[in-house]
């Protein structure tokens, strides 16, 4: 799984829109987009553990990416699916967009690790995976384990590439573009929002996943290659050691799924963002035109202007 | 909300749309870093602090109230 990667992609999506949809997709919509996968699938993954009783998954990478279990939450399948009901249930052109570059972001990313999504799903259940790094997510490591396994590996390579992509792009992050273009995509909800948060703490707001995104790096890469004190082959050692080799780290074995050849995932990964752009830039107009004689029949309904 | 419109306070700096103070860059800054830094330091000893719902209110409160304090004690020296 990715961990920072996450929530730096969501301004790598914000500042690289198509032109056409600069200033009009929703920022919550790529929010929730990107969030939607391991919100619904994660907490179980690491489970809790109470009165000595550990709840959660049996087989976590089978739970998290796996089907049967909850591997469909990280499918392009899924994320259409739930774009097309909140599109059925608001209307919300901006909304809906948004939600779906966002998740494919996430389901997309996830291919990196030796576990990889079910990217064609349901038409196969086999993985698709590049193998990157290491998938360490066990019921014993929990998620502190999985960290260290992860900020061990080319996983935060992968981490630093997305903060790098997000600091080439640094306006995004700023007050001005914030006004701007996040805004006037979500100009009600940033209301509302407004009505108790004056607007240095709605800036603060809009740049917080980012702000978590880079304090979850520094904090856990520091916990594993400083604080944590791991015991690895029977010798203890002070931090966890690094291993940016491919399917790294060495000192954990790396889960897998049944998987289709690591070779053709990549190509296939980015023709199928190619594919969810094209279709995000396609249904564009049409959607706002939809969204347009909705709003006039509703206005016309209620009697307003 | 409007956030294009700037208002002055008596002291002649901008105020947004609640008439709080709008903060300079090198203020936002300023206080993010804090936010960062001790955000940062803490979660390393205490992970529970890093999760979706801490992270952005840490933030937050630290540059929605950081100033306010700020002000209250520069202008109590003042008197």
């Amino acid at each position: 799984m990715s961990w920072a990667a996450h929530q730096f992609e969501i301004y790598a999506v914000q500042a690289h829109l198509p032109k056409k949809m600069r200033g009009r997709v929703s920022f919550f919509g790529i929010f929730f987009g990107d969030f939607t996968p391991d919100f619904l699938a994660k907490f179980w993954v690491y489970g809790i553990t109470i009165n000595g009783t550990h709840y959660g998954a049996s087989v976590p990478h089978k739970w998290h990416r796996g089907f049967p279990g909850m591997g469909f939450t990280h499918t392009l399948f899924f994320g259409f699916v739930c774009a097309a009901l909140i599109w059925l249930w608001k209307r919300n052109r901006a909304f809906t967009v948004g939600y779906l570059l966002g998740f494919a972001a996430h389901a997309l990313t996830d291919v990196n690790d030796s576990v990889g999504t079910m990217l064609l799903f349901p038409v196969t259940w086999l993985s698709w995976s590049v193998e990157t790094w290491a998938y360490a997510a066990t019921i014993d490591g929990g998620k502190y384990l999985d960290a260290a396994s992860y900020y061990s590996s080319l996983g935060l390579v992968m981490d630093l590439f997305w903060l790098v992509v997000v600091l080439c792009s640094w306006r995004v992050l700023t007050r001005e573009y914030w006004r701007t273009n996040v805004v006037p995509a979500d100009a009600r909800a940033w209301a509302w929002l407004g009505r108790w948060i004056p607007e240095r703490g709605l800036v603060a707001l809009y740049q917080a996943t980012f702000f978590y995104g880079v304090c979850r790096l520094v904090s856990w890469t520091t916990w594993a290659h400083v604080v944590a004190e791991p015991m690895i082959d029977g010798v203890k050692r002070r931090g966890y050691p690094f291993d940016l080799s491919w399917t790294g780290p060495w000192w954990l074995e790396a889960r897998t799924l049944p998987h289709v050849n690591p070779w053709i995932v990549l190509p296939v990964t980015l023709v199928l963002l190619a594919f969810v752009y094209w279709l995000a830039i396609r249904w564009w107009e049409r959607m706002g035109a939809i969204e347009e004689s909705t709003r006039v029949r509703r206005r016309s309904r209620t009697g307003t202007d | 909300m409007s956030t294009t419109v700037t208002i002055e306070g008596p002291d002649g700096r901008p105020l947004d749309h609640r008439g709080s103070r709008r903060l300079s860059t090198a203020e936002q800054w300023t206080w993010t870093l804090l936010a960062a830094v001790t955000y940062t330091v803490l979660s390393i000893w205490h992970k529970w602090l890093l999760n979706w719902i801490v992270g952005p209110v840490w933030l937050v409160g630290w540059v929605v109230i950081g100033p306010f304090v700020a002000d209250q004690i520069v202008r109590r020296f003042r008197r």
